[in-house]
C-alpha cells in the first residue's frame, strides 16, 4: 500500500524533516503544520506502517510530570530519504495553498 | 530447584478433571436411569453434563483475566498513568483528571472518543486513546474542542485503517508492530 502524498501529508513530512533527528509529539506536529490532530494522527500512523516513521512512547512517571506521557515521532533514516525523494518529485503545491490549508485545515 | 509452574498449565490440568468428573457422573447417571422407569429421560444427564462443561470451562478461561475493552489500561500512556493519581477511572469510563479541564461540549465529545476508540481493535484504540488523551491534555483551552472534533470526525476512517491492518497481519503473520 503505497502512501499518497496529499498535502497534509508533504505537510507533516516537511515538519519532520525539517530536523529529522528531532523526536515530535503530536502536538508539536499540529502546532508546526498547523493541521489539527485529529487529521495529523492517521498520517503518522500510514507513515510508521510504512516504515517511514517510528514512534515511541515517553519515558516519563506521569504522576511525577502532573501530565500523561507523550508519544514521540521521528522519521527512520530510510524514512528520511524517502521523504526527501518524494517530496521533492510531489508536486509542489503553492505556498499559499499549504498556507491556506494550514489556516482553514481539513480532515485528510 | 523446583521449575515455575506455568499457572494457565495448572488451570488447564484442573479444567480436564472437572470435565471427566462430571463426565463420570453423567455416564453413570445415565446407566441408572435406564434401569428405571425413567430410562426415556437417558439423554438428560448427558445434555446436562455437557451445559455443565461449557459453563465451567467458560467461568474458568475467564477468570482471572482483566476486563475486556479499555478498563485495562494501566499502563504509563496517555491518561492511563494518570488515573492512579486522579483516583478512580479507568480508560473504560470517565477519567475525573481529563473531565475537570475539559468542560460543557468538549467533556460530552470525550465519551465519544472513548466510544470511536472502542471500534478499534483492543491495542491499536488503546493507544489512540491515549494520544488522544496526551493531546487534549496539553493543548490549549481555545483549541481544544476542535482538537476533540477533528479526533471524533477522523476516528471512524482510523479505526477502518487500524482493522485493515489487524486482518491483513493475521492473513500474512510477519512480526509484529511495535507499540
Amino acid at each position: 500500500m503505497g502512501l499518497r502524498l496529499t498535502l497534509q501529508v508533504q505537510l507533516v513530512l516537511q515538519a519532520l524533516l525539517h530536523d529529522p533527528a528531532r523526536e515530535m509529539y503530536g502536538l508539536e506536529l499540529t502546532e508546526e503544520t498547523g493541521l489539527q490532530p485529529g487529521t495529523a494522527y492517521p498520517i503518522l500512523l500510514r507513515l510508521e506502517r510504512e516504515g517511514w516513521a517510528s514512534s515511541r512512547w515517553e519515558d516519563v512517571d506521569p504522576r511525577a510530570e502532573k501530565r500523561p506521557a507523550r508519544r514521540y515521532y521521528r522519521l527512520t533514516a530510510g524514512g528520511a530519504v524517502q521523504a526527501s525523494a518524494a517530496l521533492a518529485g510531489a508536486r509542489r503545491p503553492r505556498d499559499s495553498a499549504l498556507r491556506r490549508l494550514a489556516e482553514g485545515d481539513g480532515v485528510a | 530447584m523446583m521449575p515455575a509452574i506455568d499457572p494457565r498449565y495448572d488451570a488447564r490440568r484442573t479444567r480436564v478433571r472437572v470435565a471427566m468428573f462430571i463426565t463420570a457422573g453423567a455416564t453413570v447417571a445415565s446407566t441408572v436411569l435406564g434401569g428405571t422407569r425413567f430410562s426415556g429421560w437417558r439423554w438428560l444427564p448427558g445434555t446436562l453434563g455437557i451445559t455443565l462443561i461449557i459453563v465451567f470451562c467458560a467461568i474458568s478461561m475467564n477468570s482471572g483475566r482483566r476486563p475486556r475493552g479499555r478498563h485495562g489500561m494501566t499502563g504509563m500512556t496517555g491518561m492511563t498513568g494518570m488515573t492512579g493519581m486522579s483516583g478512580t477511572s479507568g480508560l473504560g469510563g470517565r477519567d475525573p483528571a481529563l473531565d475537570s479541564r475539559l468542560d460543557g461540549q468538549a467533556a460530552h465529545r470525550r465519551h465519544g472518543l472513548v466510544m470511536v476508540s472502542r471500534m478499534m481493535p483492543g491495542p491499536a484504540g488503546r493507544r489512540w486513546l491515549a494520544e488522544t488523551e496526551s493531546v487534549l491534555w496539553e493543548i490549549t483551552a481555545a483549541r481544544r474542542p476542535a482538537a476533540v472534533r477533528s479526533y471524533l470526525l477522523s476516528g471512524p476512517r482510523v479505526a477502518a485503517l487500524m482493522w485493515v491492518h489487524a486482518c491483513l497481519r493475521r492473513v500474512r503473520p510477519g512480526p509484529r508492530h511495535p507499540r
